[in-house]
Protein backbone atom coordinates (compact mmCIF):
# COMPACT_ATOMS: atom_id res chain seq x y z
CA UNK A 1 0.00 0.00 0.00
CA UNK A 2 1.81 2.90 -0.85
CA UNK A 3 1.49 6.42 1.11
CA UNK A 4 -1.23 9.05 -0.25
CA UNK A 5 -0.22 12.37 -0.89
CA UNK A 6 -1.47 13.82 1.98
CA UNK A 7 0.70 11.78 4.16
CA UNK A 8 3.56 12.85 2.02
CA UNK A 9 2.55 16.08 2.42
CA UNK A 10 1.78 15.74 6.12
CA UNK A 11 5.71 14.35 6.67
CA UNK A 12 7.22 16.81 4.27
CA UNK A 13 5.98 19.83 6.18
CA UNK A 14 6.84 18.18 9.63
CA UNK A 15 10.43 17.20 8.80
CA UNK A 16 10.64 20.93 7.40
CA UNK A 17 9.36 22.63 10.41
CA UNK A 18 11.60 20.08 12.86
CA UNK A 19 14.79 21.45 10.48
CA UNK A 20 14.35 24.77 10.60
CA UNK A 21 13.97 24.00 14.92
CA UNK A 22 17.66 23.77 14.78
CA UNK A 23 19.47 25.81 16.69
CA UNK A 24 23.26 25.45 14.95
CA UNK A 25 23.47 27.41 11.31
CA UNK A 26 25.06 24.50 9.91
CA UNK A 27 22.78 21.41 11.13
CA UNK A 28 19.79 23.74 10.24
CA UNK A 29 20.86 24.85 6.40
CA UNK A 30 22.03 21.23 6.34
CA UNK A 31 18.66 19.55 7.20
CA UNK A 32 16.70 21.93 5.37
CA UNK A 33 18.50 21.20 2.04
CA UNK A 34 18.48 17.56 2.79
CA UNK A 35 14.58 16.85 3.48
CA UNK A 36 13.81 19.28 0.46
CA UNK A 37 16.38 17.31 -2.00
CA UNK A 38 14.79 13.56 0.07
CA UNK A 39 11.53 14.97 -0.74
CA UNK A 40 12.03 16.13 -3.96
CA UNK A 41 13.51 12.57 -4.82
CA UNK A 42 9.95 10.59 -3.50
CA UNK A 43 8.23 12.96 -5.81
CA UNK A 44 9.56 12.03 -9.02
CA UNK A 45 9.95 8.17 -7.76
CA UNK A 46 7.70 6.14 -10.10
CA UNK A 47 7.52 2.48 -8.17
CA UNK A 48 5.53 2.31 -5.58
CA UNK A 49 7.81 -0.78 -3.49
CA UNK A 50 10.78 1.91 -3.34
CA UNK A 51 8.64 4.97 -2.82
CA UNK A 52 7.04 2.64 0.46
CA UNK A 53 10.47 2.14 1.33
CA UNK A 54 11.57 5.52 1.01
CA UNK A 55 8.29 6.75 2.73
CA UNK A 56 9.01 4.59 5.85
CA UNK A 57 12.58 5.81 5.92
CA UNK A 58 11.30 9.01 6.07
CA UNK A 59 9.31 8.32 8.92
CA UNK A 60 11.87 7.09 10.88
CA UNK A 61 14.16 9.89 9.89
CA UNK A 62 11.70 12.71 10.78
CA UNK A 63 11.26 10.95 14.39
CA UNK A 64 15.20 11.45 14.95
CA UNK A 65 15.15 14.69 13.44
CA UNK A 66 12.74 15.76 16.25
CA UNK A 67 14.68 14.93 18.97
CA UNK A 68 18.21 16.10 17.58
CA UNK A 69 16.55 19.19 17.15
CA UNK A 70 15.23 20.00 21.12
CA UNK A 71 19.24 18.14 22.32
CA UNK A 72 20.26 21.06 19.67
CA UNK A 73 18.09 23.56 21.35
CA UNK A 74 19.41 22.91 24.41
CA UNK A 75 23.01 22.88 24.04
CA UNK A 76 24.03 24.47 20.86
CA UNK A 77 23.24 27.03 18.54
CA UNK A 78 25.61 30.04 19.35
CA UNK A 79 25.55 32.54 16.36
CA UNK A 80 28.05 32.32 13.68
CA UNK A 81 30.08 35.29 11.87
CA UNK A 82 28.28 34.45 8.76
CA UNK A 83 24.79 35.21 10.56
CA UNK A 84 22.67 38.03 10.92
CA UNK A 85 24.42 39.43 14.13
CA UNK A 86 21.71 41.58 16.69
CA UNK A 87 23.03 45.00 17.67
CA UNK A 88 23.83 45.08 21.52
CA UNK A 89 21.88 47.83 22.41
CA UNK A 90 23.69 50.57 25.17
CA UNK A 91 22.35 52.77 27.02
CA UNK A 92 23.14 56.51 26.25
CA UNK A 93 24.75 57.85 29.01
CA UNK A 94 27.30 55.40 29.35
CA UNK B 1 11.77 25.75 23.62
CA UNK B 2 14.45 25.57 26.42
CA UNK B 3 16.77 28.36 24.90
CA UNK B 4 13.95 31.05 25.42
CA UNK B 5 13.50 29.62 28.52
CA UNK B 6 17.05 30.79 29.29
CA UNK B 7 17.34 33.54 27.01
CA UNK B 8 14.96 35.34 29.18
CA UNK B 9 16.98 34.37 32.28
CA UNK B 10 19.95 34.98 30.94
CA UNK B 11 18.55 38.69 29.79
CA UNK B 12 17.12 39.01 33.30
CA UNK B 13 21.05 38.59 34.52
CA UNK B 14 22.50 40.57 32.31
CA UNK B 15 20.37 43.91 33.14
CA UNK B 16 22.39 44.73 35.79
CA UNK B 17 25.69 44.90 34.34
CA UNK B 18 23.66 47.79 31.61
CA UNK B 19 23.32 49.74 34.57
CA UNK B 20 26.63 49.97 36.57
CA UNK B 21 28.73 50.64 33.38
CA UNK B 22 32.47 49.50 33.40
CA UNK B 23 33.47 52.83 32.51
CA UNK B 24 32.44 55.00 34.96
CA UNK B 25 34.43 57.94 35.48
CA UNK B 26 36.49 58.43 38.61
CA UNK B 27 38.89 60.85 40.03
CA UNK B 28 42.70 59.93 38.89
CA UNK B 29 44.33 58.04 41.76
CA UNK B 30 48.03 58.07 42.48
CA UNK B 31 49.87 54.73 41.46
CA UNK B 32 51.28 52.72 44.43
CA UNK B 33 54.43 51.36 45.44
CA UNK B 34 53.82 47.42 43.69
CA UNK B 35 52.78 49.22 40.01
CA UNK B 36 57.18 50.15 40.15
CA UNK B 37 58.19 46.70 39.65
CA UNK B 38 59.98 46.55 36.67
CA UNK B 39 60.48 42.71 36.47
CA UNK B 40 57.28 41.32 37.19
CA UNK B 41 53.54 42.20 36.30
CA UNK B 42 52.08 43.96 39.38
CA UNK B 43 49.38 42.07 41.25
CA UNK B 44 46.70 44.45 40.23
CA UNK B 45 47.17 43.66 37.21
CA UNK B 46 44.68 40.53 37.01
CA UNK B 47 43.62 41.08 33.50
CA UNK B 48 45.66 41.50 30.36
CA UNK B 49 43.11 44.02 28.80
CA UNK B 50 45.08 46.62 29.04
CA UNK B 51 47.79 44.74 26.70
CA UNK B 52 44.62 44.95 24.06
CA UNK B 53 45.24 47.01 21.09
CA UNK B 54 42.53 49.04 18.97
CA UNK B 55 40.68 46.84 17.04
CA UNK B 56 41.68 48.10 13.70
CA UNK B 57 45.28 47.01 14.24
CA UNK B 58 45.59 43.66 13.08
CA UNK B 59 45.87 40.28 14.07
CA UNK B 60 46.94 40.59 17.95
CA UNK B 61 43.74 41.36 19.73
CA UNK B 62 44.26 39.11 22.76
CA UNK B 63 40.36 37.33 22.96
CA UNK B 64 39.42 38.29 26.97
CA UNK B 65 37.14 35.90 28.61
CA UNK B 66 34.01 37.85 29.00
CA UNK B 67 33.30 36.83 32.24
CA UNK B 68 29.91 38.10 33.09
CA UNK B 69 28.47 38.25 29.86
CA UNK B 70 27.64 34.55 28.47
CA UNK B 71 29.60 33.67 25.47
CA UNK B 72 26.77 33.24 23.62
CA UNK B 73 26.86 36.68 22.82
CA UNK B 74 29.86 36.63 20.92
CA UNK B 75 29.92 35.80 17.25
CA UNK B 76 31.40 32.13 16.62
CA UNK B 77 33.68 31.57 14.12
CA UNK B 78 32.46 30.23 11.16
CA UNK B 79 34.61 26.43 10.73
CA UNK B 80 36.69 25.37 8.00
CA UNK B 81 38.71 22.93 9.64
CA UNK B 82 37.17 19.26 8.55
CA UNK B 83 40.87 17.33 8.49
CA UNK B 84 41.28 18.44 11.94
CA UNK B 85 37.99 17.06 13.49
CA UNK B 86 34.04 16.75 12.49
CA UNK B 87 31.08 17.87 14.07
CA UNK B 88 28.96 15.40 15.00
CA UNK B 89 26.18 14.54 13.18
CA UNK B 90 22.97 15.24 15.44
CA UNK B 91 21.95 11.56 14.13
CA UNK B 92 24.58 10.10 15.51
CA UNK B 93 24.41 11.52 18.74
CA UNK B 94 20.93 10.46 18.54
CA UNK B 95 21.82 6.92 18.38
CA UNK B 96 24.04 7.20 20.92
CA UNK B 97 22.61 8.91 23.79
CA UNK B 98 20.12 5.74 24.76
CA UNK B 99 23.62 3.93 25.65
CA UNK B 100 24.51 6.96 27.90
CA UNK B 101 21.08 7.41 29.64
CA UNK B 102 19.33 3.67 30.29
CA UNK B 103 21.28 0.75 28.11
CA UNK B 104 24.66 1.24 30.01
CA UNK B 105 25.47 -2.58 30.01
CA UNK B 106 28.90 -3.85 29.20
CA UNK B 107 28.94 -5.29 26.20
CA UNK B 108 30.97 -8.36 27.44
CA UNK B 109 28.54 -9.20 29.84
CA UNK B 110 26.93 -12.63 28.81
CA UNK B 111 24.94 -13.10 31.87
CA UNK B 112 21.85 -10.09 31.49
CA UNK B 113 19.95 -8.12 29.67
CA UNK B 114 21.97 -5.03 30.04
CA UNK B 115 25.05 -7.21 28.37
CA UNK B 116 23.09 -8.58 25.50
CA UNK B 117 21.69 -5.31 24.27
CA UNK B 118 24.69 -3.30 24.01
CA UNK B 119 26.49 -6.12 22.59
CA UNK B 120 23.76 -5.86 19.83
CA UNK B 121 24.15 -2.27 19.39
CA UNK B 122 28.21 -3.02 19.26
CA UNK B 123 27.45 -5.88 16.69
CA UNK B 124 25.36 -3.69 14.58
CA UNK B 125 27.90 -1.22 14.80
CA UNK B 126 30.33 -3.27 13.75
CA UNK B 127 28.32 -4.25 10.62
CA UNK B 128 27.66 -0.76 9.64
CA UNK B 129 31.73 -0.09 9.67
CA UNK B 130 32.61 -3.13 7.46
CA UNK B 131 29.62 -2.25 5.36
CA UNK B 132 31.23 0.89 4.47
CA UNK B 133 34.52 -0.53 3.37
CA UNK B 134 33.37 -3.59 1.79
CA UNK B 135 34.59 -6.20 4.80
CA UNK B 136 32.99 -8.42 7.07
CA UNK B 137 32.00 -7.95 10.56
CA UNK B 138 34.47 -10.31 11.89
CA UNK B 139 37.54 -8.13 10.10
CA UNK B 140 36.36 -4.86 11.98
CA UNK B 141 38.21 -4.13 15.47
CA UNK B 142 37.56 -1.88 17.60
CA UNK B 143 40.33 0.43 18.97
CA UNK B 144 40.68 4.53 20.60
CA UNK B 145 41.68 6.26 17.21
CA UNK B 146 43.31 6.07 13.76
CA UNK B 147 46.53 6.63 15.84
CA UNK B 148 46.37 3.41 17.72
CA UNK B 149 45.34 1.59 14.84
CA UNK B 150 48.41 3.05 12.84
CA UNK B 151 50.53 2.07 15.96
CA UNK B 152 49.40 -1.76 16.20
CA UNK B 153 49.05 -2.09 12.57
CA UNK B 154 52.82 -1.49 11.95
CA UNK B 155 54.34 -2.31 15.03
CA UNK B 156 51.97 -5.61 15.62
CA UNK B 157 52.90 -6.87 11.78
CA UNK B 158 56.66 -5.96 11.97
CA UNK B 159 57.41 -7.73 15.76
CA UNK B 160 55.27 -10.56 14.66
CA UNK B 161 57.70 -11.73 12.02
CA UNK B 162 60.69 -10.11 13.33
CA UNK B 163 62.21 -13.30 13.18
CA UNK B 164 62.15 -13.39 8.86
CA UNK B 165 61.70 -10.25 8.24
CA UNK B 166 63.42 -6.97 9.22
CA UNK B 167 62.22 -4.29 6.75
CA UNK B 168 59.07 -1.86 6.09
CA UNK B 169 58.20 0.52 3.35
CA UNK B 170 56.64 3.94 4.07
CA UNK B 171 56.24 7.37 2.49
CA UNK B 172 57.43 10.32 3.80
CA UNK B 173 53.87 11.97 3.66
CA UNK B 174 52.56 9.58 6.25
CA UNK B 175 51.09 11.08 9.46
CA UNK B 176 53.03 11.41 12.25
CA UNK B 177 51.95 8.45 14.53
CA UNK B 178 52.72 5.67 11.29
CA UNK B 179 56.23 8.16 11.01
CA UNK B 180 56.76 7.97 14.84
CA UNK B 181 55.96 4.04 14.76
CA UNK B 182 58.61 3.25 12.22
CA UNK B 183 60.74 5.35 14.46
CA UNK B 184 60.09 3.37 17.52
CA UNK B 185 60.90 0.02 15.32
CA UNK B 186 64.12 1.20 13.74
CA UNK B 187 65.34 1.80 17.16
CA UNK B 188 64.26 -1.83 17.25
CA UNK B 189 66.70 -2.69 14.74
CA UNK B 190 64.31 -2.82 11.79
CA UNK B 191 64.93 -0.89 8.43
CA UNK B 192 62.40 1.37 7.12
CA UNK B 193 62.62 2.90 3.64
CA UNK B 194 60.47 6.04 3.53
CA UNK B 195 59.49 6.43 -0.15
CA UNK B 196 59.50 10.13 -1.23
CA UNK B 197 56.99 11.41 -3.25
CA UNK B 198 56.40 13.31 -6.54
CA UNK B 199 55.80 17.30 -6.81
CA UNK B 200 51.76 16.36 -6.89
CA UNK B 201 52.16 14.65 -3.87
CA UNK B 202 51.73 10.81 -4.93
CA UNK B 203 54.26 7.88 -4.78
CA UNK B 204 56.05 6.51 -7.49
CA UNK B 205 54.92 2.92 -8.32
CA UNK B 206 58.61 1.95 -10.04
CA UNK B 207 60.28 3.54 -6.65
CA UNK B 208 57.71 1.33 -4.47
CA UNK B 209 58.36 -2.01 -6.42
CA UNK B 210 62.50 -1.56 -6.48
CA UNK B 211 62.41 -0.71 -2.06
CA UNK B 212 60.54 -3.88 -2.15
CA UNK B 213 62.95 -6.63 -1.01
CA UNK B 214 62.63 -10.35 0.63
CA UNK B 215 62.49 -9.49 3.85
CA UNK B 216 59.52 -6.91 3.56
CA UNK B 217 56.89 -6.92 5.66
CA UNK B 218 54.58 -4.25 4.92
CA UNK B 219 53.82 -1.42 2.89
CA UNK B 220 52.06 1.52 4.80
CA UNK B 221 51.01 4.05 2.68
CA UNK B 222 48.03 6.43 3.24
CA UNK B 223 44.43 6.84 1.07
CA UNK B 224 43.98 10.31 1.49
CA UNK B 225 46.57 13.05 2.99
CA UNK B 226 45.05 14.63 5.62
CA UNK B 227 47.30 17.96 4.89
CA UNK B 228 47.15 18.01 1.26
CA UNK B 229 44.15 15.84 0.01
CA UNK B 230 46.05 13.90 -2.21
CA UNK B 231 44.59 10.42 -3.19
CA UNK B 232 47.37 7.40 -3.76
CA UNK B 233 46.91 4.88 -6.04
CA UNK B 234 45.96 2.39 -3.52
CA UNK B 235 44.56 -0.06 -6.38
CA UNK B 236 48.09 -0.53 -7.99
CA UNK B 237 49.81 -0.41 -4.80
CA UNK B 238 47.90 -3.32 -3.79
CA UNK B 239 48.39 -5.22 -6.74
CA UNK B 240 52.42 -4.61 -6.43
CA UNK B 241 51.60 -6.27 -3.07
CA UNK B 242 49.75 -9.14 -3.95
CA UNK B 243 52.42 -10.25 -6.78
CA UNK B 244 55.03 -10.41 -3.64
CA UNK B 245 54.64 -12.74 -1.19
CA UNK B 246 54.35 -12.40 2.33
CA UNK B 247 54.20 -8.38 1.92
CA UNK B 248 51.02 -6.71 3.96
CA UNK B 249 49.56 -3.66 2.80
CA UNK B 250 48.52 -1.78 5.42
CA UNK B 251 46.61 1.96 4.48
CA UNK B 252 45.40 4.89 6.67
CA UNK B 253 42.12 5.76 5.50
CA UNK B 254 41.48 7.72 8.17
CA UNK B 255 40.48 10.86 5.81
CA UNK B 256 39.11 8.68 3.13
CA UNK B 257 36.96 6.50 4.58
CA UNK B 258 33.06 7.30 4.19
CA UNK B 259 33.92 10.41 1.54
CA UNK B 260 35.31 8.47 -1.31
CA UNK B 261 34.31 4.25 -2.02
CA UNK B 262 36.64 2.18 -0.85
CA UNK B 263 36.21 -1.54 -1.11
CA UNK B 264 39.54 -3.52 0.59
CA UNK B 265 38.96 -6.83 -1.61
CA UNK B 266 39.52 -4.51 -5.03
CA UNK B 267 41.71 -2.36 -3.57
CA UNK B 268 43.81 -5.51 -2.02
CA UNK B 269 43.99 -3.89 1.17
CA UNK B 270 45.03 -6.34 4.49
CA UNK B 271 44.87 -3.40 7.00
CA UNK B 272 43.16 -0.42 7.02
CA UNK B 273 43.01 2.33 9.67
CA UNK B 274 39.36 4.27 10.34
CA UNK B 275 39.00 7.28 13.44
CA UNK B 276 35.25 7.85 14.13
CA UNK B 277 35.67 11.79 14.74
CA UNK B 278 36.97 12.12 10.94
CA UNK B 279 33.41 10.89 9.73
CA UNK B 280 31.29 12.80 11.86
CA UNK B 281 31.36 10.18 14.78
CA UNK B 282 32.99 10.58 18.41
CA UNK B 283 36.06 11.70 19.50
CA UNK B 284 37.61 8.77 20.96
CA UNK B 285 36.87 5.43 18.99
CA UNK B 286 38.27 3.81 15.27
CA UNK B 287 38.25 0.69 13.72
CA UNK B 288 41.15 -1.64 12.72
CA UNK B 289 40.01 -3.57 9.41
CA UNK B 290 42.21 -6.94 9.92
CA UNK B 291 42.22 -9.36 7.17
CA UNK B 292 40.72 -12.77 7.91
CA UNK B 293 41.62 -14.30 4.69
CA UNK B 294 44.48 -14.44 3.63
CA UNK B 295 44.79 -14.39 7.71
CA UNK B 296 47.20 -11.42 8.93
CA UNK B 297 48.64 -12.38 12.19
CA UNK B 298 49.63 -9.57 14.72
CA UNK B 299 51.39 -9.01 17.85
CA UNK B 300 48.41 -7.24 19.96
CA UNK B 301 49.64 -4.01 21.76
CA UNK B 302 47.15 -4.60 24.83
CA UNK B 303 47.45 -7.08 26.46
CA UNK B 304 43.96 -8.15 28.50
CA UNK B 305 40.99 -10.20 28.09
CA UNK B 306 40.93 -11.62 24.75
CA UNK B 307 38.56 -9.14 23.27
CA UNK B 308 38.38 -8.11 19.68
CA UNK B 309 39.93 -11.63 18.53
CA UNK B 310 42.21 -10.61 20.86
CA UNK B 311 43.67 -8.27 19.00
CA UNK B 312 43.00 -5.39 21.49
CA UNK B 313 41.58 -6.25 24.88
CA UNK B 314 39.49 -3.66 27.06
CA UNK B 315 35.74 -3.38 27.45
CA UNK B 316 34.56 -1.70 24.19
CA UNK B 317 32.73 1.65 24.96
CA UNK B 318 29.52 0.77 23.49
CA UNK B 319 28.44 4.36 22.87
CA UNK B 320 31.20 5.69 21.10
CA UNK B 321 31.05 2.45 18.90
CA UNK B 322 27.42 2.57 18.48
CA UNK B 323 28.52 6.26 17.29
CA UNK B 324 31.04 5.15 14.90
CA UNK B 325 28.56 2.55 13.25
CA UNK B 326 25.94 5.13 13.12
CA UNK B 327 28.24 7.71 11.40
CA UNK B 328 29.60 4.66 8.79
CA UNK B 329 25.84 4.02 8.16
CA UNK B 330 25.01 8.07 7.31
CA UNK B 331 28.38 7.89 5.37
CA UNK B 332 27.30 5.28 2.76
CA UNK B 333 24.42 6.52 2.46
CA UNK B 334 24.94 10.16 1.84
CA UNK B 335 28.38 9.69 0.37
CA UNK B 336 27.39 10.30 -3.12
CA UNK B 337 25.26 13.31 -2.05
CA UNK B 338 28.27 14.39 -0.13
CA UNK B 339 30.98 14.01 -2.83
CA UNK B 340 29.14 16.11 -5.29
CA UNK B 341 28.34 19.24 -3.03
CA UNK B 342 31.64 19.39 -1.37
CA UNK B 343 33.30 19.05 -5.11
CA UNK B 344 31.33 21.84 -5.92
CA UNK B 345 31.72 24.03 -3.26
CA UNK B 346 35.71 23.13 -3.53
CA UNK B 347 35.52 24.69 -7.26
CA UNK B 348 33.83 27.62 -5.73
CA UNK B 349 36.39 27.80 -3.26
CA UNK B 350 39.22 27.69 -5.37
CA UNK B 351 37.84 29.66 -8.41
CA UNK B 352 36.40 33.19 -5.90
CA UNK B 353 40.27 32.93 -4.40
CA UNK B 354 41.80 33.04 -7.87
CA UNK B 355 39.70 35.41 -9.22
CA UNK B 356 40.53 37.87 -6.67
CA UNK B 357 44.23 36.91 -5.23
CA UNK B 358 46.98 36.46 -7.32
CA UNK B 359 50.04 34.46 -6.33
CA UNK B 360 48.27 31.27 -4.89
CA UNK B 361 49.67 27.81 -5.53
CA UNK B 362 47.80 25.06 -4.91
CA UNK B 363 49.46 22.28 -3.25
CA UNK B 364 49.34 18.63 -3.90
CA UNK B 365 47.71 16.97 -6.75
CA UNK B 366 44.50 18.76 -8.05
CA UNK B 367 42.50 15.73 -8.57
CA UNK B 368 42.77 14.90 -4.98
CA UNK B 369 40.07 15.08 -2.45
CA UNK B 370 38.17 18.26 -2.89
CA UNK B 371 37.63 18.74 0.73
CA UNK B 372 40.80 19.17 1.48
CA UNK B 373 42.56 22.62 -0.47
CA UNK B 374 45.81 23.75 0.38
CA UNK B 375 46.66 26.95 -0.75
CA UNK B 376 50.14 28.70 -0.30
CA UNK B 377 50.34 32.65 -1.07
CA UNK B 378 53.26 33.87 -2.31
CA UNK B 379 55.00 37.15 -0.08
CA UNK B 380 52.33 36.59 2.90
CA UNK B 381 53.63 35.21 6.39
CA UNK B 382 51.13 32.30 7.23
CA UNK B 383 51.21 32.90 11.08
CA UNK B 384 49.57 36.37 10.59
CA UNK B 385 47.53 35.35 8.20
CA UNK B 386 45.91 32.94 10.75
CA UNK B 387 46.10 35.54 13.23
CA UNK B 388 43.99 38.17 11.01
CA UNK B 389 41.55 35.43 10.17
CA UNK B 390 40.25 35.43 13.63
CA UNK B 391 36.46 34.48 12.71
CA UNK B 392 37.46 31.60 10.34
CA UNK B 393 38.53 28.29 12.08
CA UNK B 394 41.59 27.07 9.79
CA UNK B 395 44.71 25.59 10.23
CA UNK B 396 48.27 25.96 8.70
CA UNK B 397 49.52 22.65 8.53
CA UNK B 398 48.07 19.71 10.43
CA UNK B 399 46.66 20.19 13.84
CA UNK B 400 49.15 17.62 15.15
CA UNK B 401 52.48 19.90 14.20
CA UNK B 402 50.53 22.91 14.70
CA UNK B 403 52.51 23.57 17.99
CA UNK B 404 55.65 23.55 16.49
CA UNK B 405 57.34 26.58 14.22
CA UNK B 406 58.40 24.12 11.66
CA UNK B 407 56.94 24.38 8.20
CA UNK B 408 55.19 21.18 7.67
CA UNK B 409 56.95 18.40 6.69
CA UNK B 410 54.65 16.95 4.25
CA UNK B 411 54.73 20.32 2.20
CA UNK B 412 58.40 19.89 2.38
CA UNK B 413 58.33 16.58 1.27
CA UNK B 414 56.55 17.89 -2.09
CA UNK B 415 59.10 19.84 -2.36
CA UNK B 416 57.64 23.46 -1.74
CA UNK B 417 60.39 26.47 -0.87
CA UNK B 418 60.49 27.30 3.02
CA UNK B 419 58.50 30.54 2.58
CA UNK B 420 55.80 29.03 0.65
CA UNK B 421 55.04 26.31 3.38
CA UNK B 422 55.36 28.44 5.82
CA UNK B 423 51.86 31.02 3.99
CA UNK B 424 50.07 27.72 3.67
CA UNK B 425 46.18 27.25 4.37
CA UNK B 426 44.60 24.47 4.88
CA UNK B 427 40.27 24.38 4.01
CA UNK B 428 38.81 21.79 5.15
CA UNK B 429 35.06 21.39 3.98
CA UNK B 430 32.71 19.45 5.06
CA UNK B 431 28.81 17.92 4.56
CA UNK B 432 27.83 20.83 6.85
CA UNK B 433 29.25 23.60 4.76
CA UNK B 434 27.33 25.83 3.23
CA UNK B 435 28.14 28.63 0.19
CA UNK B 436 27.42 31.56 2.30
CA UNK B 437 30.70 30.10 4.70
CA UNK B 438 32.79 29.48 1.19
CA UNK B 439 31.54 32.79 0.01
CA UNK B 440 32.45 34.82 3.71
CA UNK B 441 36.29 32.86 3.56
CA UNK B 442 36.75 33.57 0.17
CA UNK B 443 35.82 37.71 0.87
CA UNK B 444 37.86 37.90 4.17
CA UNK B 445 41.07 35.78 2.65
CA UNK B 446 41.07 38.44 -0.43
CA UNK B 447 40.70 41.40 1.97
CA UNK B 448 43.18 40.14 4.49
CA UNK B 449 46.05 38.93 1.98
CA UNK B 450 45.67 42.18 -0.06
CA UNK B 451 46.20 44.45 3.27
CA UNK B 452 49.17 41.90 4.47
CA UNK B 453 50.85 42.41 1.01
CA UNK B 454 50.26 45.77 1.12
CA UNK B 455 52.69 46.31 3.99
CA UNK B 456 55.23 44.03 2.24
CA UNK B 457 57.82 45.41 1.15
CA UNK B 458 58.62 42.14 -0.50
CA UNK B 459 55.31 42.32 -2.78
CA UNK B 460 56.68 45.86 -3.08
CA UNK B 461 59.50 44.64 -4.80
CA UNK B 462 58.25 41.99 -6.84
CA UNK B 463 55.45 44.59 -7.89
CA UNK B 464 58.34 46.78 -9.38
CA UNK B 465 59.46 43.23 -11.31
CA UNK B 466 62.75 42.88 -9.16
CA UNK B 467 63.24 39.35 -8.85
CA UNK B 468 63.42 37.96 -5.17
CA UNK B 469 65.70 35.05 -5.77
CA UNK B 470 68.18 37.02 -7.46
CA UNK B 471 68.82 39.54 -4.53
CA UNK B 472 71.93 39.02 -2.33
CA UNK B 473 70.90 39.88 1.45
CA UNK B 474 73.91 40.16 2.92
CA UNK B 475 74.73 43.34 2.11
CA UNK B 476 75.17 45.15 5.52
Amino acid sequence: MSPTREAILRLYSSSLRASHSFSSYNFRNYFIRRTKSTFRDMQKEQDSNRLQSMFDEAVKENAVLKRSAIVNQMYGGWRLVVEKQSPTRERSDT
Amino acid sequence: MFSRVSRRAARKLARPSLQCSSQRRTLVQPSTADRASVVDLPATYSDDGHFTPRSDMFGFKLEMPARESTLKDKARPIYLDMQATTPMDPRVLDAMLPYYTDQYGNPHSRTHAYGWEAEKGVDEARKHVADLIGAEPKDIIFTSGATETNNMAIKGVARFYKDKKRHIITTQTEHKCVLDSCRVLQEEGFEVTYLPVQHNGIISLEELEAAIRPDTSLVSIMTVNNETGVIQPIKEIGAICRKQRGVYFHSDAAQAVGKIPLDVNALNVDLMSISGHKIYGPKGIGAAYVRRRPRVRLEPIISGGGQERGLRSGTLPSTLAVGMGEAARVAKLEMARDHARISQLSKRLIDGINARVSHVVRNGDVTGYPGCVNLSFSYVEGESLLMALKDVALSSGSACTSASLEPSYVLRALGAAEDMAHSSLRFGIGRFTTETEIDYVVERISTVVSKLRDMSPLWEMVQEGIDISTINWSQH
